[in-house]
């Protein structure tokens, strides 16, 4: 057990190394600007004056290095500093969004990620018929379609026509779960769309790949019935690459949602961001693409700590 | 070898395809089969032969991308091209077994080699776990695997590749089965571990009287296992006759070629007496892979001039390790190469055009040697062009002359690509390739284990001819001492990174040898049919393959005499 | 029960029955479960959802004969080898090349083609089609299929250059990587690790918000193409010249001059702001090439034929230009295409969020986002710019899948 520790707590090393350095990346790429925040905040017009103020203000007569570590160490803290448009503490700004777009990705996850690991055992079983080629068809069609276009066809078709339900998905206080569930269902089901096609898609590659190894083929030949082959010997092997495919995915659906947000004007960091980017807020950018890029690191942590941990070759050593 | 004479499996006019490139093509074009209880069939034949595909068809089971078409297969009076597909299942593993070429890819990973064991005779109720369980231990005993009791609680990959073969063999048997189908068993294994699986193969199945059906490409091995011989060329059937009938008076006049291959033998060349330096001089060369254990520990060898030399071992003993070191592919911890007395750079970067031209090399797989996209033209055209600066006509010419060189006609090849030749005529092209540089010394890579014999044998005649007329010497790393015995001038044997003996032909296959060299030369099949048996009787079960490199005494004054 | 009903039923039926009698599997499997579904569909929605199914289902053959007929056509025009490669290609991919064949007649004849200007205002907002207007007018009075048809000019061609720059930055360093090896690797190796491991359209923003603005000017641009062009040019000069002091001084004053040459060349086709958001695709994608061609390099150099031209003493440019990438085109080419398609996903998805492609110019993008309002009165027209964004992309994939099918099923 000791080996499958050590590898894990070096990937975890390796992913807070890669989130470190792009805490750098995120940081100093702002320090690009020519002149600094101070000056791109108030344009040409701004007087000698405003702009000492300014900079006084936050701080920028102190090295771009101490600054750096002053931002981490509140980054650490969930303390990102205050808009410069608004003035207002980022945390309070974006950490209720944040908190909805965990939901809104949540409550599309808890969808696709059976749905599409069944479809996707399934295509793959069929491999080959006509249904394996008709899904082919449907998962590339639905891959390729940007999010926003499958976003309005929703509103389109469910909400205008129809009037099933509601085609902004805007929250108030003291919802309760279930009208929150069916308002907030179009965007949850844009992300379903995109995000299963790709799951199946995946699924269906690394059960076949799978399926075509040679233990695979002495299992039949030792007279198994098929639902054995699968159960007992595709299945145990099966962990590490559907747990990727999970987690890839899901790293897929956090950027899926900036698109999606924004079609339903629906109250999240996404949407957020994008404000702030052509706000040119940028204290509120650099919080907002720290904790997306966190969140991926994260997730794809997730999958190699999974990989590592299901592989039979670490668990039992030689 | 008294055996009961009824028929238990019947294939007539088996024919399989496959699909390829939008159509289904002829695979196994029509062949019969005869099996008797108690029998062993060996299936020979080269690659492409199809014996895989008919051993699997033998089980009822067509592989993905092939099928099975107007055939009978009667297995103990069922007909399996009509059985429903459960009623095939119900054969597969408890009356037909399989034992697979890779056992290491086709262990389940996930699950204890006892477990798969189990599994098929707990499928068909045959055994409670426990029953079961014991029964595996008893297997593995019979099967000579270290630790019967316990090994069979460990996971796939903690288990060495022969020890698997023999677990696979092992969970072949336990169900008992009436015919098992093994699948070129030992054909991943060196030849000392490859004797161990051979015995222990052997003994079981005549314990148990277990008809099988015994699928390789070596004739050596086939000879020690089966009473009867088939002979596949293509997909077709060139004849079948007993073990013992088929060697000594072959009928067809393909498998007369097979059996006659060893005939080449090169006359033995001796050292230059007048002092002269070694072209190539392996002088105490250390080496190891980055961050590695050391791969090569002290290794020394002279090469002279249109000389020969054979450098023998098994797999890991550092045989292409040395050749990537006089390369310089991998340049040397300790230890140098000198090359007629001067000494050669370790990093093949920091060495001149001329260096370079010297030194060649010849790959065993022609297919990754050669660039599928690039025309034959430019394959030996560009070593003339970039070392001499050959251009236009002369280039030609001498690509033409090369081409003569090694009996290919120009015309016909100068516009090819490799993709479009056979494997020894591939093998030619690489040949043509390193004569293209004006070489003094080659280096060939295990040139001909990966051709078929015959193709294999003109390989070693035009090398043996090319040698005599340009003056060449040559390299030579294989593991097969049939190669070794027919071009080897002198024979460098190496075992774990080490030279435990050197000499010349003749004195190293003349006793008395180091024990390893001895281990190696009696490991070797040979076509005799009671090699085996004989072999087995005079050394004892216990003196063969792992067992007994194990038990090479480090300080026999042979070991410690060859390494000085 | 109306004739409709009866005349869809009897098809259908008859079709399978047909099917069934020829044994054509598939064909009466799929025709027979579309009668039970139509069953099911006819009581939850009666007629309208069966008009619905008939009409989707001609589109669709519509669809398949215009794919087959296209596929022949290429075929019957093409050399031998070409032929035989068209052959196996099935519908979807035929669908795919007529679509990519019909994007690129529209746009580079776009002006021919469309009637009204990119940014001229014919009629008031929002006007429905008529006779001179196919599809209606936008949000200014624009008319909405000349915009379309400039789209494809703009959408594309941009998404193209970003595609093709990725691809310069991406293989060069990752063919590089894989001659090289050693530190050089494992640095570019890491690079690409960290870089991916930020989500590209949130890079991308991140880019945008800093290059955005003020900075979005012709200097700015310029200098950002000459550096862009200079890092492509060191991996080139270093390729070409490896150690030899004089080759890398020729190498790097003409890379400087090339590297001018391009930059202005760009700007005479882009506006600055385009430039920037080219650039930005491509510092963001060519990771994703790098580890494809590092991948797929890596592959070819462990082969015996290029250590035996290392061992001839062959330079790094001649090992990559003839011995690795004429083993490499076809996945360099399915991967180019893909790479296209995300290119192409993410520029349209930062114009909807009015961050990339800048009024007036035409581009799908913006165009869904402009008129996305409609959407609420039952409108179709925001959707026709997002179907044209999609059928791209879908045509694309079609091809590439086709393309990796290819070059795997060939390996077997």
């Amino acid at each position: 057990m000791g080996d499958i520790l050590g590898l894990v707590a070096k990937r975890l090393g390796l992913g807070l190394i890669i989130l470190l350095i792009i805490s750098v990346i995120i940081f100093f790429m702002v320090e690009l600007l020519p002149g600094d925040i101070a000056s791109a905040v108030l344009g040409q017009g701004a007087t000698p004056e405003n702009l000492a103020a300014l900079r006084k203000e936050m701080g920028l007569d102190q090295p771009a290095i101490v600054r750096y570590l002053q931002w981490l160490s509140g980054a650490v803290m969930f303390d990102f500093g205050n808009s410069i448009v608004t003035g207002e503490s980022v945390t309070e700004t974006i950490g209720e969004r944040f908190a909805n777009t965990l939901f809104l990705a949540t409550y599309a996850a808890a969808i696709a990620v059976p749905v599409s690991i069944v479809l996707g055992v399934i295509v793959a079983l069929l491999r080959n018929t006509i249904f394996d080629r008709v899904a082919n068809v449907a998962t590339l069609t639905s891959i390729s379609s940007p999010e926003f276009f499958l976003g309005y066809i929703l509103i389109l078709y469910l909400a205008v026509n129809t009037g099933m339900f509601p085609a902004i998905a805007s929250l108030r206080e003291g919802m309760d779960f279930f009208e929150l569930l069916h308002r907030t269902f179009l965007p949850a089901l844009t992300l379903v769309l995109v995000v299963t096609a790709h799951m199946m898609r995946m699924t269906r590659a690394s059960i076949i790949n799978l399926l075509s190894s040679p233990y695979i083929e002495m299992a039949r030949l030792k007279g198994t019935p098929p639902w054995k082959v699968i159960v007992k010997h595709a299945l145990p092997n099966a962990w590490a690459p559907i747990i990727n495919v999970v987690a890839l995915n899901l790293a897929y659906l956090i950027t899926g949602v900036v698109l999606v947000e924004v079609v339903f004007v629906y109250p999240g960091i996404g949407q957020a961001l994008v404000d702030a980017v052509s706000k040119r807020d940028f204290p509120v950018v650099q919080a907002c693409c720290l904790i997306f890029a966190a969140t991926f690191i994260l997730l794809n942590l997730a999958a190699d700590v999974g990989a590592i941990l299901t592989n039979p070759r670490l668990r039992h050593p030689k | 070898m008294t055996k009961k004479k009824d028929v238990l499996l019947k294939i007539r006019d088996l024919k399989i395809q496959g699909y390829s490139d939008e159509t289904w093509v002829d695979i196994i074009k029509g062949v019969d089969l005869t099996l008797h209880r108690g029998e062993v069939m060996g299936l020979i034949g080269e690659s492409g032969a199809g014996k895989s595909t008919i051993g699997a068809a033998c089980m009822g089971y067509a592989r993905d991308g092939t099928r099975i078409v107007d055939s009978t297969i009667e297995f103990d009076g069922m007909e399996l091209t009509t059985a429903s597909e459960s009623d095939k299942r119900a054969l597969r593993g408890s009356r037909i077994a399989y034992v697979a070429q890779s056992a290491a890819a086709s262990f389940n990973p996930a699950h204890k080699l006892i477990d798969q064991h189990t599994e098929a005779p707990l499928q068909y109720r045959l055994k409670k776990r426990m029953e079961a369980q014991e029964d595996a231990m008893e297997l593995y005993e019979k099967l000579r695997l270290p630790n019967p009791q316990e090994i069979g609680f460990r996971y796939p990959h903690q288990v060495s590749g022969g020890q698997l073969q023999r677990a696979m063999t092992a969970m072949a048997m336990s169900c008992r089965p009436d015919l098992i189908i093994f699948d070129e068993p030992t054909t991943a294994l060196d030849v000392t571990t490859q004797i161990e699986v051979l015995s222990a193969i052997r003994d079981i199945v005549d314990e148990f009287n277990t008809a099988a059906i015994y699928i390789t490409h070596d004739l050596a091995v086939v000879a020690q296992m089966a009473d009867t011989i088939k002979v596949l060329l293509k997909g077709e059937e060139v004849e079948e006759a007993p073990t013992r009938e088929m060697l000594e008076n072959p009928q067809e006049d393909y498998t007369k070629s097979l059996w006659a291959v060893r005939g080449f033998k090169s006359p033995q060349r001796h050292r230059p007496t007048d002092g002269t330096p070694p072209l190539i001089s392996v002088r105490n060369v250390d080496a190891s892979y980055t961050g590695g254990e050391k791969v090569l520990d002290d290794v020394s060898f002279d090469i002279y001039e249109g000389m020969t030399v054979a450098v023998v071992g098994e797999s890991g003993s550092g045989k292409s390790t040395t050749a990537r070191v006089i390369t310089g592919l991998l340049p040397p911890s300790k230890g140098e190469v000198l090359f007629k007395g001067e000494p050669f750079p370790p990093d093949y970067r920091k060495r001149t055009k001329d260096q370079l031209r010297q030194c060649q090399m010849i790959y065993q797989m022609a297919d990754t040697a050669l660039n599928p996209k690039v025309r034959i033209s430019e394959i030996i055209g560009r070593p003339a062009a970039f070392y001499s600066g050959l251009k236009g006509a002369a280039l030609k010419n001498r690509v033409d002359e090369l081409l003569d060189l090694i009996e290919l006609e120009p015309a016909q090849y100068y516009n090819r690509y490799p993709p479009e030749l056979s494997g020894g005529q591939k093998q030619r092209i690489g040949i043509a390739r390193a004569l293209a540089a004006e070489p003094t010394f080659i280096v060939c890579d295990e040139v001909t284990s990966a051709l078929d014999q015959l193709v294999a044998e003109g390989i070693l005649r035009l090398l043996d001819r090319l040698q005599n007329e340009l003056n060449l010497a040559y390299m030579f790393i294989t593991h097969d001492l049939a190669t070794v015995r027919s071009i080897a001038d002198e024979v460098v044997v190496m075992q774990h990174g080490k030279v435990v003996e050197q000499g010349p032909k003749d004195e190293m296959f003349t006793p008395p040898h180091h024990p390893y060299t001895d281990l190696l030369l009696s490991s070797v099949p040979e076509m005799d049919p009671d090699w085996l048996t004989t072999l087995l009787e005079e050394r004892g079960v216990d003196n063969v393959g792992d067992a007994a490199s194990a038990k090479i005494d480090p300080n026999d004054p042979k070991v410690t005499g060859a390494s000085a | 029960m109306s004739v409709f009903v009866i005349i869809y039923y009897t098809l259908l039926l008859g079709a399978s029955c047909l099917a069934a009698y020829f044994n054509k599997r598939s064909a009466f499997l799929l025709l027979f479960s579309l009668t039970l579904v139509s069953f099911v569909l006819g009581i939850v929605g009666g007629v309208p959802a069966l008009k619905f199914v008939a009409v989707s289902a001609g589109l669709l053959a519509m669809a398949a004969m215009v794919s087959y007929g296209f596929r022949e056509f290429l075929v019957a025009i093409s050399s031998v080898n070409m032929a035989k490669e068209l052959r196996t290609a099935p519908l979807t991919a035929g669908f795919g090349m007529f679509v990519i064949f019909t994007y690129a007649v529209a746009g580079i004849f776009a002006p021919i083609i469309a009637p009204f200007g990119e940014a001229q205002v014919i009629t008031s907002a929002f006007a429905p089609a008529d006779d001179t207007m196919l599809l209606g007018a936008d949000q200014l009075g624009r008319d909405m299929f000349s915009r379309i048809i400039y789209g494809a000019r703009n959408t594309v061609a941009l998404a193209l250059a970003g595609t093709v720059l990725a691809f310069f930055l991406g293989a060069l360093a990752g063919l590089l990587a894989a001659t090289t090896g050693g530190l050089f690797d494992q640095f570019l190796g890491r690079m690409s690790d960290v870089i991916m491991s930020i989500p590209s359209l949130i890079f991308a923003l991140l880019m945008l918000s800093i290059f955005g603005g003020d900075l979005a000017n012709n200097t700015t641009s310029f200098w950002l193409l000459v550096g862009f062009a200079a890092v492509v040019g060191v991996l080139m000069v270093a390729a070409i010249s490896e150690s030899s002091i004089i080759g890398w001084l020729i190498g790097l004053a003409v890379m400087a001059g090339f590297a001018t040459v391009f930059a202005g060349f760009m700007l005479t086709i882009f506006n600055p702001s385009e430039v920037i958001l080219v650039l930005v695709v491509a510092v963001i994608y060519s990771p994703r090439v790098f580890r494809l061609t590092r991948a797929v390099a890596g592959n070819v150099v462990v082969m015996d034929y290029i250590e035996a031209a290392k061992l001839r003493g062959e330079r790094k440019w001649y090992l990559i230009r003839r011995e690795i990438l004429p083993n490499s085109t076809a996945p360099l080419v399915a991967e180019f295409g893909l790479e296209f398609c995300f290119v192409f996903l993410l520029i349209a998805g930062l114009s909807f969020l009015g961050l990339g492609i800048q009024p007036p110019t035409a581009d799908w993008g913006s165009m869904v986002r402009e008129n996305a309002t409609l959407i609420s009165f039952g409108e179709l027209t925001p959707l026709i710019p997002a179907a044209a964004i999609a059928l791209l992309t879908v045509a694309v994939n079609f091809v590439v899948d086709w393309m990796l099918y290819r070059s795997s099923g060939l390996k077997v």
